[in-house]
């Protein structure tokens, strides 16, 4: 039997929905993308250009997402993303040019810049509120799953234009006035999509489209997320910020 | 825009940002619960177009094409823009499209469709047809020295039309306003004999301003206005003037302000009616010039007399071959019986000799 394609593209094809696939293909190819990283950098990726593997990395996974099989091969395909995605890259850290290293010596014996800078950080209290977060980030992660849901999926189905953000906006403000609902949510599953179309005019195959993303943030509305919350302080009416 | 790390995954993280955007981004050693700022976002990947609308692309490409088809080729040059019309006699007029195609080319009148007889219009520019057609005309003898073409542009647009106008008439007068006038416009006659109503144009015109000015000073006693006096033996009264030459008017005296140009029948004697067959105007002084009429002047007697071969004629001024040819015939009768020749030979000596005869006697008497 003649085999008229590569296992790659059954596997790019599996990565394209399943996150922890495409977490093992990235795994997989880590050599391709270093080998790439360092053709288009001209140095190991190894010291002081971490973030270029990362962006790399980033790019394997977006041309997982984007390939197609009958444009042609997959790796040439990655590799051209790679290598587009670092020089945007370098563009963007071009703007930074002309600021200086807080590496750079200042002035007399050792020291350097950042060593005359005053600590503004609060170690002690960003480790607390990074662990507090990240707490709340676990439970509020644990509940998605009982709705059968990742945060990968809700990314997904994310509404990417700006008037169907504004959409979700209005199931979300009315979805809030409706305790009840959200109660019904939480104990049955499910997203009260009838309901919250009639009472917001809002579509339903919009509502049904974006149904993970609304059920993620309805939730995060509806327990004791304080962090998260705050966090989305520019959603909602009255809560100033950036409502349009 | 401040970004709360979410989920991290070895190539990329979930973030939520301020707006309630779940978005993924590039994992630059993020860790779960880190505030992040100035993320590398996932670019979407670009919606595949669906299968439906493929065809419908294709449609459009193609119509697009078509359009572009019709209206940067079709239609500038195989749709009908406008028309030239071309008088010189044969009437003629083609159909053009904008770039100066000839799409159709028609007789207006007899004359034309003898022009367009077997001529061949088909993918021609108009200068190259109005060229053959002129040059066609010269051939057939409809256009010769002194004849005039009129051309006639007809357009919507009224400047692609004088714009045309122009193009024709330069064309035509480089190449035969030496000889032929080129003019613009319709003509107003279509006569199937051009002459006669170019050269009334060309008398109307200088005489018409002093015929009503002169008129009622110049008008004496027996102004004859047509109406007026309708006598058909009116009194005759020689005018020197000769100037009646066939298309002319009335002026002077008996002028009735309306130029008849048909009418032979003026002067004093004007009678509103054109006597054509009356080529006799009564005793020798009407002025006219009676081409039919060879009884002269002098001897005018109301008829003209062909047969009067005998003496008193003679003496009318005027050659009358046939009658000195009776006379001589007369004298010739000696003769003939003296020679012993043939007729013939006898008549045409005898003529000869009687003609340097009389010459000579006319010679010594002046």
């Amino acid at each position: 039997m003649v085999r008229t394609e590569h296992t790659i593209v059954a596997q790019v094809y599996a990565a394209k929905t399943d996150t922890e696939a495409a977490d093992a293909l990235i795994q997989q190819y880590m050599g391709f993308i270093h080998s790439e990283t360092a053709k288009s950098i001209q140095a190991a990726p190894a010291d002081g250009h971490e973030d270029e593997l990362s962006i790399a990395m980033f790019a394997f996974y977006e041309a997982i997402l984007s390939y197609e099989k009958d444009k042609g091969a997959f790796l040439p395909y990655a590799s051209r993303a790679i290598r587009n995605r670092l020089i945007d890259h370098y563009r963007t850290e071009r703007r930074h040019g002309n600021l200086i290293s807080l590496h750079t010596p200042a002035g007399e014996e050792d020291r350097e810049l950042l060593d005359t800078l005053p600590d503004a950080k609060n170690e002690i209290g960003e480790y607390e509120l990074r662990t507090a977060s990240q707490k709340e980030i676990q439970e509020f992660g644990a509940q998605l799953a009982r709705f059968g849901l990742s945060f990968s999926d809700v990314a997904d189905s994310c509404p990417r234009q700006e008037r169907t953000l504004q959409a979700c906006r209005r199931v979300m403000a009315y979805g809030r006035s409706r305790a009840d609902l959200l109660e019904q949510m939480v104990k049955s599953g499910k997203l009260p999509i009838a309901e919250l179309a009639k009472g917001t005019g809002v579509d339903k195959k919009t509502l049904e489209r974006h149904r993970k993303y609304l059920v993620a943030i309805l939730l995060a509305f509806t327990n004791g997320y304080e962090i998260i919350r705050g966090h989305l302080c520019q959603i909602g009416p009255g809560k100033g910020g950036m409502q349009p | 825009m401040k970004y709360l790390v979410m989920e991290t995954h070895p190539a990329y993280a979930v973030l939520l940002d301020e707006r309630g955007r779940f978005v993924k981004a590039a994992n630059l050693h993020y860790r779960v619960g880190d505030t992040v700022q100035d993320v590398v976002e996932l670019r979407a990947p670009e919606k595949k177009r669906s299968a439906r609308y493929r065809p419908l692309i294709g449609a459009a490409g193609l119509a697009a094409c078509m359009c572009l088809a019709f209206f940067g080729y079709y239609q500038p040059n195989f749709t009908a823009y406008g028309t030239v019309r071309i008088q010189i006699n044969p009437d003629v007029e083609m159909t053009i499209s904008r770039t100066e195609r000839v799409l159709d080319l028609e007789a207006l009148n007899a004359d034309g469709q003898v022009l367009l007889q077997g001529y061949s219009y088909q993918g021609k520019s108009r200068d190259t047809a109005t060229d053959e057609l002129v040059e066609r005309a010269i051939d057939l003898g409809y256009l010769s020295d002194g004849d005039t073409i009129s051309i006639t542009v007809n357009s919507a647009d009224a400047d692609w039309q004088t714009q045309e106008e122009e193009q024709v008439r330069r064309q035509l007068e480089e190449r035969y306003g030496e000889s032929i006038v080129i003019e613009l416009g319709e003509r107003t006659q279509s006569t199937p004999d051009p002459t006669p109503a170019q050269e009334a144009v060309e008398v109307i015109v200088p005489v018409a301003p002093p015929t009503a000015s002169a008129a009622p000073a110049a008008t004496p006693g027996p102004a004859a206005s047509p109406s007026a006096a309708p006598e058909p033996a009116a009194t005759p009264r020689p005018r020197p003037t000769a100037t009646n030459s066939g298309a002319d008017t009335d002026y002077g005296a008996g002028s009735d302000g309306v130029t008849d140009y048909d009418d032979t029948d003026y002067g004093p004697n004007t009678d509103g009616v054109t006597d054509y067959q009356d080529t006799d105007y009564g005793p020798n002084a009407d002025g006219v010039t009676d081409y039919q009429d060879t009884d002269g002047s002098s001897n005018a007697d109301g008829a003209t007399d062909y047969g009067d071969a005998d003496g008193g004629s003679y003496q009318d001024g005027v050659t009358d071959y046939e009658d000195r040819e009776g006379e001589t015939w007369d004298d010739i009768g000696d003769d003939e019986s003296e020679d012993d020749d043939g007729e013939d030979d006898a008549d045409g000596d005898d003529g000869e000799d009687d003609a340097d005869g009389d010459d000579g006697g006319e010679e010594d008497d002046d």
